[in-house]
């Protein structure tokens, strides 16, 4: 059943096919999350409030087929929200494993999102939301409220970063 | 394409993003150039790294929507008659503060769905302003009444009726099963013993009674309230409704059901 079909059903009441949803979409809103706010507690709450937020105002939700898009951004607002009232700090020191997740990716998948954490907050987001919730560059634009060439700047300049973080950068600069 | 234009490019062109022609031209500079390749392939290795990483993150507590209020379809009691009190009573605490203030948190452009958002609301706002809204004492609580029913009851059926909802909701406080079945009819008393976790509540947390409806009566003869609520300790940011369904039988009035809303 597709996303279209679930978000129907559960506009019409049915808590199952909401559940459906979730399942479907809760890992990568999570690593959403813990990219943006670099904190795997941050990143739970602003999912829960945020899949909460979603079943409430599920009705307000116009367009079926844009489900993965609108909880996004849910979930966008939600980190922003929490990033905003820490003032961008970390408020504690993250254990070298995540707690709140079960990790179930590759080996060197951590020192992955780690490099993530460590870009600026707008490359952040659009690397996320490109690569995690497998977002055309347009949605993106429309979600930030930017232009799709700015997107695809910050994409390009977030993957050129993580590229020298993790060690797999170019011999030289690229001609210009 | 000169190699700056076709760095550009390479995303999108991983991402199979470009127009036939403009990845045939992307190709063809590949085919010659080494230093774009090398680019290409170190860049195409982080975006395989990145979406392998996507579904990784398994959350150990999983977000579980509360049980939405789902009315019975036999029976024709009448729910329409008093649907407007309940999306009033639910407006007045929640819709008409969250879901605007939700959506004006939104960044932009979600215009078209705030400004049907805003509209409904609006609407709903007049019907909320035509309504009346009184602090009572019920059970001795002090709680908001709305008066939105059609058809008042006889005050002393009102109060029966408000007070069997206030104390329903005291024993799933106390965690009382007994005292939930005692209060119910043969149909809740089955409910409650197949599925005593509906009903069961943070066992010593202080409730707060938001607001009550006056009591309602359906062509059936079923009495309805709506009681919204919240508590210390699951429900401390936001309030959740309780809809009874009330019957009075051989002179003692009976919880029929019991539904959570939002």
């Amino acid at each position: 059943m597709d996303d279209r079909e679930l978000v129907l059903r559960a506009k019409s009441g049915d808590a199952r096919a909401f559940t459906t949803l979730v399942r479907r979409h809760e890992r990568s809103l999570y690593a959403t999350a813990y990219a943006i706010t670099r904190s795997q507690w941050d990143a739970a709450d602003a999912v829960q409030d945020a899949l909460a937020d979603a079943y409430a105002s599920l009705r307000t939700l116009r367009d079926p087929d844009r489900f993965a898009a609108w909880v996004s951004r849910i979930v966008i607002n939600r980190c922003n929200g929490l990033l905003r009232r820490r003032g961008r700090v970390l408020p504690m020191e993250e254990p070298p494993e995540p707690q709140a997740f079960v990790w179930d990716g590759p080996e060197d998948g951590l020192d992955l999102m780690r490099a993530i954490q460590a870009l600026s907050p707008d490359h952040r987001e659009v690397i996320a939301l490109r690569y995690f919730r497998d977002m055309k560059v347009a949605d993106i634009a429309e979600l930030l409220g930017c232009p799709a060439g700015t997107v695809k700047s910050r994409i390009n300049r977030a993957l050129a970063a993580l590229e020298a973080a993790l060690g797999r950068h170019s011999e030289q600069e690229v001609p210009r | 394409m000169n190699c700056s234009d076709v760095r550009d490019a390479l995303e999108a062109y991983i991402a199979d993003d470009l127009t036939d022609a403009e990845q045939a031209k992307l190709a063809a500079h590949l085919a010659g150039c080494d230093e774009c390749t090398a680019a290409y392939e170190r860049t195409r290795a982080v975006v395989a790294d990145l979406k392998g990483i996507a579904d990784a993150f398994v959350p150990r507590e999983r977000f579980v929507p509360r049980p939405a209020y789902a009315p019975r379809p036999a029976g024709g009691w009448g729910w329409r008659i008093v649907a407007v009190a309940a999306s009033v009573v639910a407006l007045l605490a929640m819709s008409a503060l969250t879901v605007p203030a939700l959506a004006r948190q939104l960044p932009l452009p979600l215009t078209r769905e705030i400004d049907a958002l805003e509209e409904e609301n609006e609407s709903l706002q007049q019907q909320v302003d035509e309504l009346s809204v009184r602090l009572e004492t019920v059970g001795g609580e002090e709680v908001a009444i709305v008066d939105s029913a059609p058809g008042d009851l006889p005050p002393e059926v009102n109060a029966a009726v408000q007070l069997l909802a206030m104390d329903f909701i005291r024993a799933q406080y106390a965690g009382d099963l007994d005292a939930l079945a005692a209060m119910g009819t043969e149909r809740l008393k089955a409910d409650i013993a197949a599925r005593p976790q509906d009903y069961l509540r943070p066992v010593g947390a202080e409730i707060v009674f938001a607001q009550m409806t006056e009591a309602a009566v359906t062509e059936d003869g079923t009495y309805l309230v709506f009681v919204r609520l919240s508590d210390s300790v699951e429900w401390t940011d936001s309030q959740y409704q309780e809809n009874f369904e009330i019957k009075l039988i051989n002179g003692v009035y009976l919880v029929d059901f019991m539904g959570m809303d939002a």
